[in-house]
Formats: structure tokens, sequence, C-alpha cells
């Protein structure tokens, strides 16, 4: 048996399937601080012999929440003579450009840890200054009096040639076994030393307590079944084995939230559908990613803690793509200075929650406004909702300031969030310069399915699917995922000067490092994929587009082939391309695949009719034309395979509801997901 | 207005307008994504907005807040030009960097302007304008510190078609090519722009077949009300009454200086007005700021006050008045050299920020480097023996405020999301080595808080026959404290030469020559610092003196505090009762 667990925010969710392809799931409540007791609880509540777990999966949120908190271990520099206040001075901008009192994000090393050390390397990695070992040694030391507990090493020019970088891992090995040591090497192989920097202090920081976390966790289920495979997720879409997650374990960042963008890939080969846009709305944030051909799409350039008014700190560590806006079921709506309507980026959160809940919140969210038009009904509430409370709070608050009806303002902020998500939908596609009718939304998380349709028609998406277990969308996905890692190296190379035999030895190193990793994780040679990547420019550009190479050994043909597509992505990106401008390669990257059994999903066998399915009939508040709509309700798990329903209908599963609006329709296809064309022309 | 009469619905009029802020936001990245040039990709020396059709400020994007406004400037005078001649086409795109007719700036800061048609009326203009890393002139980089006239800064564009009516004038392609060091890295960004301003037309456009004219004209007006609102609601909370400050800009680059200047800042319910009267009159060398670039100083400091949403549009500044005499050294005209322009603009927006520092100290703090603090390095690479030019300002520290100490190491206030060129990407691509880059401690800025560090950046030169130009604003005049708090220290920078000379310290210096391994040691202010440093608490000067911030002796001498530079044990002195 399968099982993987998501720890989020409020519930940690549990999604099993079973040797006959049948899936699962189950949820409780997380357990912070400690998050496995969460894990233990869910699977008592799924009922499932924990014996027969054959394969365990599991999404965490403990590096990000170390991070957040700065709850990490106390972290030593040892750098470069001359740069150990790199980390301070990082980059020097100032997105809050008109704030005389910017704060600067403060380094998560102080600076009597940043300690120097004489070496140096030029830009060609050639060494002009040896290492200085006695110096090391102090620093060793130092730290050792400090009671340091763990040691981030970064050098410049390290990505070219770790040399003096592995040197002093080696020293500290020796002379100091017990302290988590960890190498700009080992963790980043791109240019730029602060960010390279902050990784490198980031995962130091977070290293002894993921250790102490996978440990833990690890005793537990070798309680139950010794022989099973335990995998965790990482940011960049795939797994890795409990063992190597935990030498880097700053890979974990966004370990949960990734899982449900590959779920949304796995489950588009299912039902053949390759162009996807992942949708994901939870409590608190809007989530989506573009999947295009089947390809997740994964980069560096990610950030915690980075706003419009906070630079952040930079983690070049491969996470899946993902525009996440401030914009959830929980998000307040609100009047600004002047009497502009907002919803978000501030949430009511889990507690006291929106107003429906009546755990003492005041402030009108979307849950609210969904609920005074009928999209939600009070009675699949936790909670005794009180119904004219939420009419109450969003008349005072909103409605009378606009002269309107509590309904007519509970849809503006309706329409004001799907406005805000809609930007984030259109900042992955269409200003990608992606046509959005190539593809298909699929949407999850406790409110997806709720915005999805109105969204992908206005996006001008045809399809929409609501995925089985939407809810627990990621938890799904992790089941599906394979394991993979990604090497990210910096490697700048002008086109006209490539050596082909120096090009394919860079990547035969990478390949055959890969290689002996999944060894390391049991994984044999031939379930091993991998795909490359360049990452490219023109000359004296910055920025750079990645582009898919051939596997294998490269001919000139193929080199001519690499630059026309790298032409062609420029242009569907930043609508130009410069012919007659030299190209250079920044970044190699190869994904690297470690394929494993999964679960083939059954279809479903369900005899049932629409009848069977009705809950009642109720009114809703629609825009279009503004008004009451009597509108039947549906139970999901009762719908008929393959009949097609004629909107407006809702159809409601547990901890999820389906808004499907007049004009488009509704069928269920043969896995049990819900299939809805937009009527987008 | 229109919006009671046809009754337009006031959530689609909200969406609408979240379109336009939305086209702003993707016109400023695409620019940034697709330029050749560090000064643009690395520095965001550029920005990016649209305005109405009457050339006001609808949304701007941008990556430093010295060109806020500018925009608005620009489109003016295409109006004034052509429009009010009904000479524009669709597919038009003005060309425009006449610091005295609509630039605003320099002649380095080119400006796009694209009017935007729908159904034959013009709805709007999009419009940027970016810092392009060679326009021609008398020195590689083009903008100098010892210009004596604007002929000299580099090629003039006052306001012609480089496009008319989607034709491109290929002469004047041609003579861009021919009168730059770089045609490449400026006629690059020059597509950039243009692919930029594109895509905001074609966004407007369909925002308008979406919704319809009348409905993206309303929010246009709701846009600039909204501005002007809350400018206004913010006014109404700050002191009132007149505040006065007068300061220098020390020097024109030519050895004249320092020069003068003075403001006096009158705030009422409704206004805010500013008057620069009595200030020096303009000077022969480059540092001369035109009217356009003292509305933008002004604009940031008002914006840094108020702090509404970031939002900004025209309507926000309907509340500002400002006063100056003609031909002075904030409001020159032709044909004073600008190159510099930045140094007085910093000095004008320092003017109002210590005029009202003490009055306002939930959003002001004591003074940052106050300089831009510009350098451009020019020579050979040492291993492709091709010509590398580096151009960039340097970070410095910011002054301490009530509640924080003050940031270390970031760009002034006229920069913003501006990054610096990291060590690996220079030492690859120039011919340079850096010998640090570190935090400059010096012991100045104490306050109950500190002012921010300045840094120490050295190039050391990997080629024979390199030039550096370096303009170090405020070398001579320490930054002022606030409410007890001490001065911070000055720009500077020496020479150590290869031979073991040491020349410096130097603030504004042309073209000086370095031969491989002279090593060039750049050194930036550390802000002032804020209230009296006997309060700050004594295990914050500990900590301070552990992290190698202050020296224990300056511990005692400036906090009052005796600390044992072995154990960390520490004192309290009696001048601390």
């Amino acid at each position: 048996m399968r099982v993987a667990t998501d720890i989020g925010g409020t519930f940690t969710d549990l999604v099993y399937v079973d040797d006959s392809g049948k899936v699962e799931v189950a949820k409780s409540h997380t357990t912070p601080p400690n998050f496995e007791n969460g894990v233990l609880d869910v699977l008592d509540r799924s009922n499932i012999d924990k014996e027969a777990i054959s394969t365990f999966i599991h999404g965490t949120t403990v590096i990000i929440n170390t991070l957040t908190e700065r709850k990490g271990a106390k972290t030593g520099l040892i750098t470069t003579k001359g740069f150990r206040d790199i980390l301070e001075i990082a980059r020097g901008n100032r997105p809050d450009l008109f704030n005389i009192r910017y704060q600067k994000p403060t380094p998560f090393i102080e600076r009597y840890l940043r300690k120097e050390v004489n070496e140096r390397l030029n830009y060609k990695g050639e060494v002009l200054t040896p290492l200085d070992k006695e110096q090391v040694k102090e620093v060793i030391e130092y730290f050792k009096q400090e009671k340091v507990e763990a040691i981030a090493i970064v050098y410049l020019h390290s990505y070219v040639n770790p040399v003096h970088e592995k040197e002093t891992v080696r020293l500290i090995k020796e002379l100091w076994p017990e302290v988590a040591v960890s190498a700009s090497f080992d963790v980043t192989q791109e240019w730029r030393e602060y960010e390279r920097t902050n990784t490198v202090a980031l995962n130091a920081y977070v290293q002894p307590i993921a250790a102490t976390y996978v440990n833990k966790l690890n005793n537990k289920l070798i309680d139950f079944n010794s022989s099973n495979q335990n995998f965790i997720m990482q940011s960049n879409g795939g797994t890795t084995t409990f063992e190597e997650a935990k030498k880097v374990p700053i890979n974990m960042v966004e370990s949960g939230p990734v899982a449900g963008i590959y779920g949304a890939a796995v489950l588009g080969e299912l039902i053949g559908e390759k162009n996807i846009i992942g949708f994901d709305i939870g409590g608190t944030t809007a989530k989506c990613s573009l999947i295009e051909k089947g390809e997740v799409k994964v980069s560096t350039d990610y950030y915690i803690e980075r706003n419009d008014r906070n630079a952040g700190y930079p983690i070049k560590t491969p996470v899946v793509d993902i525009v996440e806006i401030g914009n959830g079921g929980g998000s307040i709506a609100w009047l600004d200075e002047a009497g502009s309507l907002k919803v978000g980026p501030e949430s009511a959160g889990a507690v006291p929650g929106p107003v429906s809940y009546g755990q003492g919140g005041t402030e009108p969210t979307t849950t609210d406004a969904n609920l005074l038009t009928g999209r939600l009904s009070a009675k699949n509430f936790d909670y005794d909702v009180n119904l004219n409370l939420v009419k109450e709070v969003i008349e005072e608050k909103i409605a009378n300031h606009f002269d309107m009806t509590a309904e007519e303002a509970a849809l503006g902020i309706i329409r004001i969030a799907n406005s805000n998500m809609l930007n984030a939908l259109k900042l992955i596609s269409i200003r990608k310069g992606h046509n959005p009718q190539d593809f298909t939304l699929v949407a999850f998380g406790g409110g997806g399915s709720m915005h999805a349709p109105a969204l992908a028609k206005e996006l001008g998406v045809k399809k929409v699917v609501i995925p089985i277990a939407s809810p627990v969308f990621s938890a799904w996905g992790m089941l599906m995922s394979d394991l993979r890692h990604d090497y990210i190296k910096t490697y700048i190379k002008r086109i006209e000067d490539l050596e082909l035999n120096e090009m394919m030895a860079e990547w035969n190193e990478i390949e055959s490092e890969a290689y002996q990793q999944f060894e390391n994780e049991g994984i044999l040679k031939e379930d091993v994929v991998f795909n490359r990547f360049a990452d490219m420019r023109y000359l004296g550009q910055e920025h750079t587009v990645k582009v898919p190479v051939p596997n294998g050994d490269w001919s000139e043909k193929d080199v001519e082939v690499i630059v026309e597509k790298f032409h062609q992505l420029h242009e569907q990106n930043y609508t130009f391309r410069l012919d007659d401008s030299g190209t250079e390669i920044v970044n190699i990257h190869v994904t690297a695949f470690g394929k494993v059994e999964k679960p083939v999903i059954q279809k479903i066998d369900r005899n049932t009719t629409l009848e069977d399915a009705k809950i009642e009939t109720r009114n809703v508040y629609f825009e279009n034309p503004k008004g009451w709509v009597q509108t039947g309700v549906y139970q999901r798990e009762w719908l008929p395979v393959n009949t097609i329903v004629q909107g407006p209908v809702i159809v409601e599963e547990k901890a999820a509801v389906t808004v499907i609006y007049k004009g488009q329709t509704l069928m269920v296809d043969d896995y049990g997901n819900l299939i809805i064309e937009t009527g987008a022309e | 207005m229109e919006i009671n009469e046809t009754k337009i619905d006031p959530f689609t009029l909200e969406i609408v307008k979240d379109s336009l802020l939305a086209t702003g936001d993707e016109m400023f990245i695409a620019l940034a994504k697709t330029s050749m040039s560090p000064i643009i990709y690395e520095v965001l020396d550029y920005a990016s907005g649209l305005t109405d059709a009457k050339g006001q400020l609808l949304t701007q994007g941008n990556g430093v807040t010295g060109f806020i406004g500018m925009l608005s400037f620009m489109v003016k005078q295409t109006i004034k030009k052509y429009g009010e001649k009904d000479e524009l086409n669709p597919g038009d795109i003005i060309i425009i960097n006449d610091p005295y007719g609509g630039g605003g700036s320099h002649l380095s800061d080119v400006g796009l302007v694209m009017p935007i048609f729908y159904e034959d009326e013009l709805i709007a203009f999009s419009a940027n304008k970016a810092h392009w890393t060679e326009v021609g002139g008398k020195d590689p980089g083009s903008f100098t510190n010892d210009s004596r006239d604007i002929f000299q800064e580099g090629l003039q564009f006052p306001s012609v078609k480089l496009y008319d009516a989607g034709k491109l004038n290929e002469g004047l392609v041609e003579i861009i090519r021919a009168n730059v060091r770089f045609p490449d890295l400026s006629l690059g960004d020059m597509w950039a722009q243009v692919a930029a301003l594109k895509t905001g037309e074609r966004r407007v456009k369909e925002i308008c077949e979406k919704h319809g004219k009348e409905m993206i004209l309303a929010a246009i007006n709701d846009q600039l009300d909204h501005g002007e609102t809350i400018s206004k609601q913010e006014l109404t909370k700050l002191p009132k009454g007149t505040f006065t400050a007068d300061g220098y800009v020390e020097t024109d680059g030519l050895g004249n200086g320092p020069f003068p200047i003075q403001v006096e800042v009158t705030i009422d319910d409704d206004k805010f007005t500013c008057d620069f009267r009595g200030s020096s009159s303009q000077v022969p060398g480059p540092v001369n700021c035109s009217f356009t670039g003292l509305a933008s100083a002004v604009r940031t400091i008002f914006l840094a006050i108020t702090n509404p949403d970031q939002n900004v549009n025209d309507g926000v500044f309907r509340p500002l008045e400002i006063i100056v005499d003609e031909r002075s050294i904030m409001s020159a005209e032709r044909p004073a050299p600008t190159s510099n322009y930045f140094e007085t603009m910093l000095g004008c927006a320092d003017l109002i920020w210590k005029a009202l520092a003490p009055h306002i100290p939930h959003r002001l703090a004591a003074a940052h480097l106050l300089s831009v603090c510009s350098v451009t390095l020019s020579g050979l690479h040492q291993d492709t023996n091709e010509p590398f030019l580096i151009v960039e300002p340097s970070v410095g520290g910011w002054g301490g405020a009530d509640g924080q100490d003050g940031a270390s190491g970031q760009f002034c206030i006229l920069d913003g999301e501006t990054y610096n060129v990291p060590v690996e990407v220079a030492e690859t691509r120039y011919g340079v080595m850096l010998d640090e880059y570190s935090l400059r401690i010096d012991g100045t800025g104490a306050g109950e808080y500190i002012g921010g560090k300045g840094v120490i950046r050295s190039y050391r030169a990997l080629t024979d026959e390199q030039a550096a130009t370096i303009t170090y604003g405020r070398n001579q005049y320490r930054l002022w404290g606030t409410n007890g708090g001490f001065e911070g220290s000055v720009n500077e920078f020496y020479i150590h030469k290869a031979s073991g000379k040491v020349d410096g310290p130097y603030g504004v210096y042309p073209r000086y020559a370095l031969q491989k391994n002279d090593v060039l040691k750049l050194m930036t202010a550390t802000g002032g610092g804020y209230g009296n440093p006997l309060n700050r608490p004594a295990e914050q000067v500990v900590k301070d003196v552990k992290n190698e911030y202050y020296t224990t002796e300056e511990a005692k001498d400036l906090f009052g505090v005796e600390i044992d530079p072995a154990t960390f044990n520490y004192q309290e002195l009696d001048v601390r009762k």
C-alpha cells in the first residue's frame, strides 16, 4: 500500500491507494510543534493496516516553519577573506521605494559568527591564494567556544572549482565530527555570492532540526513495518529518501504545496491533457503554475519573506514555478481610505476564521460572501452558522458604503477576489506568451473548485477539471510522484566558443553524480530518466530562458537546433528575437527522475442516477443576469458517470463545493473527475 | 462626474483600475527581462507606465524613485509638440531625452512615448524611460562629472518620431549607431523599450474591448481622484506650519562650490508647498538639475512622508506646490550641463527631509549617504582583450530613526529596486578583481539608534590604462544626526597604487588612470544617528562590540559602557545615569 501524508497549516491530510488501485482519504488536525504526532493521528484515523504500508511519502512544513519562526540552529559561516559582510550587505535593493525607514532583512548569521579565511580563486577557478588551513582550525576552535551547532562554508567562485570548500569540509569532519556542515558546492552551484551564501546559511540553519524531525518520524514508522520505503517531497515536485533529505534539507522548503501541481501533471497524463494550469486555493492564498507538454517547470528564483515592501531572502534551490497571491477563502474584504473595495491579502486565518464560523470573526471574508450568495450551504459548516450575522457584517462593512444590498456586495467581494486571482493566472499564462485556449485548468484545494469555472471562462480556458480527492490533492500528487533531483550548475559559455567534448564531459559528470545519488536511494540505473536544459540568453542580457536540449552526444547540427529553439522561446516569452545577436549558455540543468512503480488508478464503478445525487434546490445569487436563481445541488460521490448536466448547478463534496455557471456543462468522467466545459470562446 | 450619471458599477471600475495597474507591472517586468545593460537589469534604472490622454500619470512601475513623475513630463512635451497639432498617429513612438524639455534628468535617460488609440480616439499613452549605458558624448558611459555644457554629454533627442505610424525611422537608428560607443547595448535597450510600450498598448486595447471605452475613461478619472483623496487625508495628519532647512551642493565637478541651497516647507490642510527661492543659480559644471528633476525630488519626499498606497498617480501630487527661482541650480536651463543632476536632486530631497525630520519622526530618519555614489570604470578585459564598462551606483549607510537602527549598505533614496553587481559576476565580466566588499567601520553615527554602515568596495585593476570616473558627492559635510544622535561620516575614495603609494581621499574625480594592480578603494558614508547614544541599552552596546560594529573604546567614550573585550562583561558608567 502506498500512503502519502501532507502537513498543512490547519490539517494533516492523508491519501492512500491500495493494491487494487482504490483511493481513500483522511484528515486530522495539525499538531505543532510535534508535527509527527499529527501524522500518526491521521494514520490512526484512516483505519489502514499500518503493517501493510509499503511506501510512505511525506510532505512537511518543518523547514519553512523553522525559517519563518527563526527556530533554527546557531550557525557560523566560513568565507573568503574580505567578504564576510556579503550576507549583511546583500544586494542593497529596497522594494519599498518611498520608505525612509526601510528595514533590511536581518542576516540569519550574526557578524561575530561570520569568519574569514585566506583563500582565493579567480573566475576561472584557478587558485590564486591557497587555503590557509591553520585559520580554518582557529575558526573551528572559536565556533566550538561559541557553541555553534551548524557551519556554512561559501568561498568565491566555488561553483567553478570547489577544491577549498571540500578541503574545509574535510578539516571540520576530522576535527569536529558532531557539528552539522553545509558547503555551497553541495547545495547550489550557481554564481552570485550573496544568493549562494544565503542559501547555504539557511540550509545549515535548518539542518539539525530537519535531521531530528526525519529521524523521529522514521523511528515511529519503523515500529509499524521496518521494510517499508520512506520518501519526502521536495520543492522540485519529486521525492527523495529520508537519508538524502537530511543532507540538503533546504530542498524541502516548499515540500507540500508543489505536490498538487505535480499531481495535476500526473492527472493530465491519465486523462490525456498535456497542457495544464494547476490552480490551488486554500484558506489564505491561491497558487498557480503552468505545465506545458506535461512538464512541471522548476527554477531557482525562489525567495522567502519577499514582497513589495521587503527584499526577502533568496534560496537558490529548485522550486516548482508557482505564483502565489494572498487570496483564499479566509481573505478579508475591506474598504481602503478612499472607499475602494479590496480583498486580501490579510486573512481571518483558522482562528477566528470567517464570520460564518461564529468563532469571533468580525471581518467579512470571501467564504462569507460565498455563503451569503448561496454558493456554500450553512449545513456543511462544522460550526453553527448565524446567517443573519454574516449578512449584517457584509451590510455594515461593505454594502452600506455603496448603497446596495448585502448580496450585491457579496457578489462584489467574489468578483474582486476573482479579479485578483485572474491576474495571477494571467501572469503565468498570457503574459508568458501562452494562449489559455491551449490549456486545461485543474483546480483543487478547499476553494479551487468554487472559483475555477468562472475564472477559466474569464481567462479563455475551455475546460476545467476538478480532480478526484481535490480537497487533499497535494497528498494525492505525492502518491503519484517519482524521485527527482535537479542539478544546476553555472557554466558560462558563448555558443561560438562551445567545445562539444568539454560540454559533453560536463553533462556526463552531472549524470554520473545523479546515478550515484539514485543508487544510494535504491533506484536501478534503468529506472533513471534525464531531461537536460540550458539556461541561455543573448550576449549582454542578464535574464535567461530555459531551453530543453537533447540527451546524449551533440553534433554541430544539434547546436544549431538549440540556438533556434532559444530564439523561439525568447520570442514567445518576450515578444522579440535578435537573430544577429550572439547567444550564450549561463547554467546547465539536468532534471533526473528515479521512476518508481505507481498504482494504476482504477475507473470508478458507479450505477447511480442524477436523482440519486440531488441534495436540494436552493437559491444562488449570480451575476449574469444578476439575481437569485433556483439552482440544483448535487452530491459529488453520487453523480452518474458520463452524464452531462447543464449549469447553473452546484456540486458538494466533503470539504469542497463546485459552482458551475449558466452556459457551462458538467460531466463526471470514468475516474470520478468533474469535467466542466466553461463556455469560453 | 460621469460615474453618477451612467451608474457605473463600482466593482467593475475597481477591476478595470486593477487591470491598468497590472499592465503597468507587466510593462515594467518586460523591459528588465529583455534589456541588454546591467544598468537596467541590475540597477533597474528605469521606469515605465501609462498616462491618460492629457499626460496625467495613471500607473508607474519604478525601479528607482528618482523617475517618479518624469513620465508625465515626457508625455506632456509630446502632446505639446505633436498632439496639439493633431500630428499623433497610431503606431507612433516618440523618443526624448532633452533634460529641459520633458526629459527631466540627463541625456543618458532615454524616454519613449507611444500614443494609444482605440476606435480612432486617443485614450492613453504608454511611456518608459531607461538609463542607456551609452548615448555618446565626450566620455565612455556618457554621463560625466566635468562636462561644461550639454553638447559634451551625448546625443540629444528633442522629442522626435522614432516610429511614424508604425514605420521605423531608419535614419535615426543609424545616427544612434554611429554616435554611441556600445551601439548593441543602446539599441538593444531601445528595442526592449519599444517591446514594453507595445505590450502596454496591447493591454489597454484589450481592456477597452472588454469593458468599453467609457468604462476605462471612468476608471482613469476615478483612479486619479482616488490618489488625491488619499493624499489629502494624509496631509491632515501632518504637523502644520512652516519649516526650513539649508545645505549645500558641495561641488560642480569643475572645482567650484560649495553652492548654498535652501527650502521653506509650508504645510496646511490641503497644500504642501516647497519654496526653494534664494538657492544658488545654475552652475558651470554638470550638477544642474532641471525643474522636472526637482519635482521628482519633492514628490519622493512627499510620498515618504504621506506614505500612501504604492500605486502612485498624478492625483496623489495634486496638493503639491513647488516655487523656485528661474535658472537656479535646481531649475537649470539650456545649455547647462546636467550629467550629475541627481546630486542636486538629492540635495533638494534632503532639505525637505532635514526640515521635517524632527517633526515627523515616525516617517523620517537621520541623514543617509546622500549621494548616488556613481562609479564608471572602463578598460580592457585581461583575458578577452575586449573593452568593458562598469556603470554603477554604490550602497552606503542610512540614518538611525526613532525605534530602529539605520540600514547598512543600501542605495540612496533616489535608487530603489536597485541591485549591486555580484563580485562573481563583476570578476567574470570586467577586467578587475575585488579585494574586499565589506562594511565600513568608522565609529561614527552613534545614537540611541545608530546609523547604518557604509561599505568598502575595492577594485583591483587587472590591466593597464583603466579609467575611473567617480562621483562621490557629500564628501565634505558629514551626514547629520537628529534628536541628539551623532553625525555619520562622508563618502570618499583612495587609490592604493601597485607601488605602495596611497592617493586620496577624493570625492569627485574624472578619469583617474589606473594601472595593473592599482586598487581603487571606494568607501561610502555611515548614516547619522538618532537620539542620545547614552540611551542605547547597554546589552545592545555589548552586542555591537562583539559584532565589531564599534570598538570597546567607542563603547566607553560614546555610549558610556565599559566592556571587557575577553569576557564581554560590562559596566555602565556614571555618565549614563
